[in-house]
């Protein structure tokens, strides 16, 4: 569906140069002024999360009990919890935890989610039923005592967290994959390409992922801030961080806790995880439109 | 066509099974057991206990027990709640449940596709900008902030709704629904609009709008065809992920479904439970991703002629 | 654009529906307002009961309903928490104190009119001790003469077992040895008569799945009678007209709602859905709002219990009683305690709490930092140099977050050692302990029975519940030596001596006395807080403008 059906050879041979691609897309990506604000904020945020020890207030554990939860102050920009710990310097670690998380766990599940997909999708029959049966076999495991089971076996371990969380959101990935490729599959370029004697693995890299783009960066972009919220589920389980380690997740459900009383704590770590959320998205939209084969044209 | 649906179907049968199996490992896995309680049992009770739920036969011979039994229409008793079989507190949990996802589903899809092609029509101006932002919340809050935060607005503020509950009074069921569905609302705005900015831009779209034909009509009839493409293949995992997902918003509104014997099973050791209730949510996935590739392949001619051949 | 106006349309219509429907349910009566019309309580209680069979279920929520059901010979009043004459009528105990002999009411009753008699409790604690029916409360039931040897299957002639009936209403209870709090015993769910022809109709009477406690077959001789039982939504039991006081009984039923979320259950109270909170513990940060907004709604009770650190003795360097004293020594209960639980807590510098039955253990240690350091340096880690990292283990909660965290942080200014919090899941976490696999964990303990034994036998190093790994045979024999003990200054005394050991050999670091925190409407009347956590609603009743 997301093909052109006058799309000619040359413009085909067109996409195969990664280098006018690429630099292209970066281009368009300039003009969004929504998508390079996305940019900008996420990058300003990696940099917090590396320097936060550098640039947090305070210590990220260091208590002060007799002052307790209190609201925002000069003293403290987003308030104190109740063990009178600095909320924003437990954001700024959280962060750390949190954009890790969000980055590299999705990033693990877009990869496998992505080639199982693409392999699944374009090869269909034996392969393509063996495969998705065997993405239904994963969606349907208890996945508490999976991950319960995870920490006991392996310890606690931040790889392991990676690993739990990859484990699971790669399925939708390669459910949404396959149905894209399946569909562009027919199509007259590919079989075009088909034609000119591409290899499989050529034709899934440079045509069918190229053109289902669209889908995979919309559902990465809302992929990574449900892994944020993910790992503090894990870390309830035992799995993940500690306390008082902080990420945004754990904050945030602490927070919910305390919504009347402190509502401080509640929405600044909600506000940062809301943030980044648009950003991903706007910047999300702007790599698609940027990488979109047509968009050159409109 | 038939054909490969057909087989489509069988296939779940090797599919449940691995479940059973790897399931039926990993719960015997996982440490402790469904009677290890704070105080300790003294050891001869314990040998009783695991003696009447045949705990101390050969872990082979459980696991053929319990297929037999399973292939007999019968799950066990539950471990936590003895008194009760499984096949009772499945069936006691479940209606709660698919009437919560069905809301939710309903609340999703409405929300996602008509935020999503308002969206998609006018990319890039208000009519896009402003939908989306109030879909996107719903991913930024997720459900036990987004409960609470509707209870404490709607239920203590303005008392316009119970603050829990199910089946008490007619309106206890709209902010459970509201708070399972806002995610998957977002996601499918996302997914919405995105198909749409794919499909506007192809050139049977344009050929539509070169004819004259009004942007209702082109929509209605061209364009959410193929911009739901991506819908679709969410829907599936989507209404599976709101079935066996429910136990969060089942807690914060106190609904009596089977998302909380699911989540509490794994936490018990229950084993028949969990069993029971993975076989049961295994089922629907199943199904759901099977409905899914069908309406797929329906909303596809090329997909459906490639199958058919 | 149409479409979109069609789209708006729909949302606008949706809203409306919205309001509509919310329009008509705000016209309804709360459960609390229908509740007061109709002397009907509506109690939140923590969990869906695992079971309603006594025999079975192990969980505190199951026995609150059980408590409304079924009645034993004595039942505990609600302010003291004296035994008094319930099913039984009166007793004679014998001089030896071994030898109990009870003359049950001429008209206690089963719901169904049927007498209960003393064969009833013959046959129901035969089943309560039945090896195969694997009572995990079977130990409640130990006390009484031959009852363990049955229950572990050493023999299996019940006749040997200390309990006879001398006719329809009399019924003979020889104990293994004195057992003081043994009256308070029988109002223990362990002890209630179970109607046997009811549960040889529904099954086996050694089999644990059963339908016997189903509303629709359900027998019980207390002053409720189950009326419906819907899973996870509600359990209603109403007044039993059988029941041999039923015209002294002012509630005309009580409703049970199974709200497994403090949050929810704040929310549930305040809106009105339930007159009270039963489950032990609340919301943390909902204590202060009720303290200043509402505080004739917040009940407050320090209960008999305990919360303490487990120390693993198999580790080291925690086998050098100095290093166990050090921790004890530095921690600052009182700011935890205010500054963390805010609920009343009890720091507590002795294993046990002490009690009104005499038991007043002398607290031998206190916080002392300067101790603490000097003893850690006499272990061999002057300010903490050189002493191993160290996990404290705690089960996912969020008190036990708390209560770590801010410990850990005391540990690491005051002795600069670093302990690091791990969190299990419950499972793992018993699991964990029973197979010592920890350094620190935490523990709490209610207790049972009104009695320091509850608490001094947890320690003993063969009683499978010390999980320490601690082993000091002159508190074994201390505490052995208390159990047969019949003169109760003695007694005491040797529990104090068992009390000085522990301070001296710090096994566990006693941390503060749990407090119960429930929510209670003011309308609620003769709902007492007891140290126990024990009611029963014989008789609560609800006063409403009518009376």
């Amino acid at each position: 569906m997301f093909f052109k059906s006058a799309i000619s050879l040359q413009e085909l041979n067109q996409y195969e140069q990664g280098r006018s691609l690429s630099e292209d897309a970066f281009n368009r990506l300039k003009k969004n002024k929504f998508a390079l604000f996305g940019l900008i904020y996420l990058s300003v945020m990696i940099v917090l999360a590396v320097f936060a020890p550098l640039l947090a207030p305070y210590a990220y554990d260091a208590q002060d009990l007799s002052l307790g939860a209190t609201p925002p102050s000069l003293a403290h920009w987003m308030g104190t919890d109740i063990f009178g710990r600095d909320q924003l310097t437990r954001i700024l670690h959280g962060s750390r935890v949190s954009l890790m998380v969000g980055f590299v766990a999705t990033a693990v599940a877009l990869l496998i989610g992505v080639l199982w997909g693409t392999i699944a999708g374009y090869s269909g029959g034996k392969t393509d039923a063996i495969m998705m049966r065997i993405v239904d076999v994963l969606y349907a495991l208890p996945f508490t005592i999976f991950i319960i089971l995870l920490t006991v076996v392996f310890g606690r371990s931040i790889f392991l967290l990676f690993l739990a969380i990859g484990a699971v959101e790669w399925l939708t990935m390669a459910r949404i994959v396959r149905g894209q490729v399946m569909a562009l599959r027919q199509q007259e370029f590919i079989e075009a390409a088909v034609s000119m004697g591409l290899s499989r693995w050529q034709i899934m890299s440079r045509h069918l992922i190229p053109n289902i783009l669209g889908p995979i960066i919309v559902y990465t972009t809302l992929t990574i801030p449900s892994v944020i919220l993910l790992e503090s589920f894990l870390s309830f389980l035992g799995l993940g961080i500690q306390p008082p380690a902080s990420s945004w997740g754990s904050l945030i459900s602490y927070g919910v806790e305390t919504i009347e009383e402190y509502p401080w704590l509640l929405i600044f770590p909600s506000l940062f995880l809301s943030v980044t959320l648009f950003a991903l998205n706007f910047l999300g939209d702007g790599l698609r439109d940027a990488f979109d084969p047509r968009s050159s044209k409109d | 066509m038939l054909k490969y649906f057909f087989i489509r179907l069988l296939s779940a049968i090797p599919v449940l099974f691995l479940v059973i199996l790897i399931t039926f490992i990993l719960v015997r896995l996982a440490p402790g057991g469904p009677f290890d309680q704070e105080r300790a049992a003294p050891p001869a009770v314990l040998a009783n206990l695991n003696k009447q739920y045949h705990l101390d036969d050969p872990v082979v011979v459980q696991f053929k027990d319990y297929l037999v039994n399973l292939l007999r229409g019968d799950f066990g008793p539950s471990f936590k709640y003895p008194t009760r079989t499984v096949t009772e507190i499945i069936l006691t949990g479940l209606p709660p449940t698919l009437e919560l996802g069905l809301y939710a589903l309903l609340f999703a899809m409405f929300v996602g596709i008509s935020t999503g092609v308002m969206a998609g029509l006018k990319p890039n101006s208000a009519q896009d900008y402003i939908p989306m932002t109030i879909a996107m919340i719903g991913i930024c809050l997720p459900s036990f902030v987004l409960g609470p935060l509707l209870i404490l607005g709607f239920g203590i503020g303005l008392e316009w709704f119970p603050v829990s509950g199910w089946g008490d009074s007619p309106g206890d069921k709209v902010l459970p629904a509201i708070t399972l569905g806002a995610a998957y609302a977002a996601y499918i705005a996302r997914l919405t609009r995105g198909g749409m900015l794919d499909v506007m831009s192809q050139d049977y779209i344009r050929t539509a709008r070169a004819k004259g034909l009004s942007p209702a009509r082109i929509v209605g009839l061209h364009a959410l065809r193929g911009a739901l493409a991506p819908v679709v293949a969410f829907a599936g995992p989507a209404a599976a992920g709101l079935l066996s997902g429910s136990f969060v918003v089942e807690t914060i509104y106190q609904i009596p479904g089977l998302g909380r014997f699911y989540l509490q099973a794994a936490f018990n050791r229950d084993y028949t439970m969990i069993l029971g209730t993975t076989i049961f949510f295994a089922t629907l996935i199943i199904l759901f991703n099977f409905i899914s590739d069908v309406i797929q392949a329906w909303i596809n001619p090329k997909l459906r002629q490639s199958l058919s051949k | 654009m149409q479409k979109t106006k069609l789209v708006l349309t729909l949302l606008f219509t949706c809203a409306a529906v919205c309001t509509l429907i919310s329009g008509c349910s705000k016209n309804e009566l709360t459960n609390v307002e229908y509740g007061n019309q109709n002397q009907i309580l509506f109690v939140a209680n923590a969990d869906e009961p695992q079971a309603l069979d006594p025999h079975i279920t192990t969980g505190e929520p199951d026995f609150h309903v059980i408590s409304s059901l079924f009645e034993g010979l004595t039942r505990l009043n609600g302010e003291t928490l004296a035994p008094e004459p319930a099913t039984a009528a009166s007793w004679v105990i014998s001089d030896d104190k071994l030898t109990y002999t009870f003359t049950l009411r001429d008209n206690a009753a089963w719901s169904d009119g049927e007498p209960v008699t003393a064969e009833d409790f013959v046959w129901s604690w035969r089943r309560a001790l039945t090896p195969a029916l694997g009572n995990l409360y079977a130990y409640m039931m130990y006390y009484v003469k031959n009852a363990e040897a049955y229950n572990t299957g050493e023999i299996t002639d019940f006749d040997l077992v200390g309990i006879h009936a001398l006719d329809a209403k009399t019924l003979e209870v020889t104990l293994a040895s004195p057992t003081p709090f043994f009256l308070q015993l029988l109002d223990h769910h362990s002890y209630y008569p179970l109607p046997r022809a009811t549960i040889e109709k529904h099954g086996d009477f050694d089999s644990r799945v059963s339908s016997w406690t189903l509303p629709e077959n359900i027998v019980s001789n207390g002053a409720f009678k189950l009326s419906s039982w819907e899973i996870n939504k509600l359990i209603a039991v109403d007044k039993n007209p059988h029941y041999w006081n039923a015209e002294h009984i002012k509630l005309e039923g009580v409703r049970f709602l199974p709200i497994n979320d403090k949050q929810a259950e704040e929310r549930a109270f305040r809106s009105g859905q339930v007159h009270l909170t039963y489950s032990p513990q609340m919301a943390i940060e909902k204590i202060a709002t009720y303290k200043k907004e509402a505080p004739e709604l917040l009940r407050v009770t320090q209960t008999y219990s305990n919360y303490y650190y487990l120390i693993n003795h198999t580790r080291k360097p925690f086998d050098d009683v100095r290093v166990r004293k050090a921790l004890a020594y530095s921690i600052d209960r009182t700011s935890l305690v205010e500054n963390i639980l805010k609920g009343g807590e009890v720091p507590a510098y002795t294993f046990v709490p002490a009690d009104k039955q005499g038991h007043k253990p002398v607290a031998h240690f206190s916080e002392n930092v300067a101790l603490a350091k000097q003893l850690l340096a006499e272990a061999g880690f002057p300010n903490g140099e050189g002493f191993p990292s160290f996990e404290i283990l705690y089960n996912t909660d969020d008190n036990h977050r708390k209560v770590a965290l801010a410990i850990q942080q005391m540990w690491r200014q005051n002795l600069g050692i670093e302990a690091n919090l791990l969190n299990q899941e419950w499972k793992v976490y018993l699991d964990s302990q029973t197979s010592l696999n920890f350094d620190v964990a935490r523990r709490g303990w209610v207790a049972d029975y009104l009695d320091p034994s509850n608490f001094y036998e947890l320690l003993l190093s063969y009683g499978g519940n010390s999980n320490t790994g601690w082993v000091n045979t002159a508190y074994d024999k201390v505490v052995e030596d208390a159990r047969l003990e019949s003169d109760h200054l003695k007694r005491m005394a040797l529990f104090e001596q068992a009390n000085k050991i522990i301070a001296d050999e710090m096994p566990v670091i006693p941390i503060y006395f749990m407090t119960d925190l429930n929510l209670v409407r003011s309308n609620v009347k003769n709902w007492y807080d007891n140290v126990m956590h024990r009611h029963h609603f014989n008789d609560v009743y609800l006063e409403t403008e009518a009376n």
